[in-house]
């Protein structure tokens, strides 16, 4: 094995160092964009709604939640919220609409079908301003008909809905 | 040969930089391809139907009056019918029918009770009113509907004069 003398071994060592250094700096610069604040986020928790009531001659009573909001920060561009759900073997009917929408312009109602793609929810996010975030309502709607039956036969229907904010 | 290995070196190193170069060039340009997207997030919400009956009549009271007036002499069995009312219901629930009762025992007349033109079911025979539950409509399982009632009070001249109150129930109940 042959040995390197002292002038090799300190200009390997250097080397070795700044190949360090350079991968230090490349994970850090990674980490550093990922690291940016979440630009939206739904609070509130799971929410269930219970149908629990029906008119004879009627249809059930629907059932209205709005215990969640959704929050979202300004973008550098002007942004939109699309929302989706997926609801294997859905049963029921379930809508969502953005209630005390003060930075962007809520969408009409939106009924959540399980592998529906992504509809807008809300639009028209402003770029600019001294605003950084808002946090408008969900105001979610349960409804049934008699003929779709109940969960004790059909089971409950469990939605996973995501809500994605976007450069419109 | 020092020299080579050094050069050989250098080339590494530059290599490496390179290498890492290109990789912060593919996070950014990844970085912008997705830029479309800031972030998503979810929640799970959970909608529950528990199992449903109504079922309701249109109006509390009716009254059915043998007076006389159609009478025919000769003839013992005097009648009078009403289709005022209406019969309303809704189950989520499978295989259902309708029963009705009445909780008067042991009545001096006699009180009949017709499911007509009822939206969904099948509507069985006219059903003399029993503190038994009779079938009155059946196969209306999940579903919400209406029909109409059609009392029919019988009285015998024979039977003389009198009153018979009766508490006329409907229940949904499984077929």
């Amino acid at each position: 094995m042959k040995t390197m003398n002292p002038v090799e071994r300190k200009r390997c060592r250097q080397q070795r160092m700044q190949i360090l250094q350079c991968t230090v700096l490349t994970v850090l610069m990674f980490l550093a964009s990922q690291a940016t604040a979440q630009p939206i986020d739904v609070r509130g928790g799971n929410p269930t709604l219970n149908i629990t009531a029906g008119v004879a001659g009627g249809q059930p009573t629907p059932r209205v939640n709005t215990a969640t909001s959704i929050r979202y920060w300004r973008q550098a561009a002007i942004s939109k919220i699309t929302v989706r759900t997926t609801c294997p073997g859905q049963s029921f009917t379930l809508t969502v609409q953005a209630t005390g929408v003060t930075r962007g312009v809520a969408a009409p109602q939106v009924t959540l079908v399980d592998g529906m793609l992504d509809v807008d929810f809300i639009t028209n996010i402003p770029s600019a301003g001294t605003w950084t975030s808002t946090t408008p309502t969900l105001r979610y709607t349960a409804s049934a008909t008699f003929a779709q039956g109940n969960s004790a036969e059909e089971g409950n229907d469990v939605h996973t809905v995501t809500y994605t904010i976007q450069v419109q | 040969m020092r020299k080579t290995r050094t050069m050989k070196s250098g080339r590494s190193l530059k290599k490496l930089v390179l290498f890492h170069a290109l990789i912060l060039c593919l996070f950014c340009f990844v970085g912008r391809a997705t830029a479309q997207i800031y972030g998503s997030d979810f929640h799970r919400v959970t909608v529950t139907v528990s199992t449903l009956t109504a079922v309701q009549v249109s109006s509390g009271s009716i009254s059915l009056s043998i007076t006389g007036a159609g009478a025919v002499a000769g003839q013992d069995q005097m009648t009078v019918v009403d289709q005022t009312t209406n019969l309303l219901w809704g189950t989520n629930r499978s295989t259902r029918k309708i029963t009705v009762r009445t909780n008067l025992a042991a009545p001096q007349f006699t009180l009949k009770v017709l499911a007509f033109n009822p939206t969904v079911g099948t509507a069985m025979p006219e059903v003399t009113v029993s503190t038994t539950a009779t079938d009155f409509l059946r196969d209306i399982g999940r579903s919400s509907g209406t029909c109409a009632l059609r009392y029919t009070g019988i009285a015998l001249a024979s039977q003389g004069i009198g009153n018979d109150s009766h508490t006329i129930s409907f229940t949904a109940t499984a077929q």
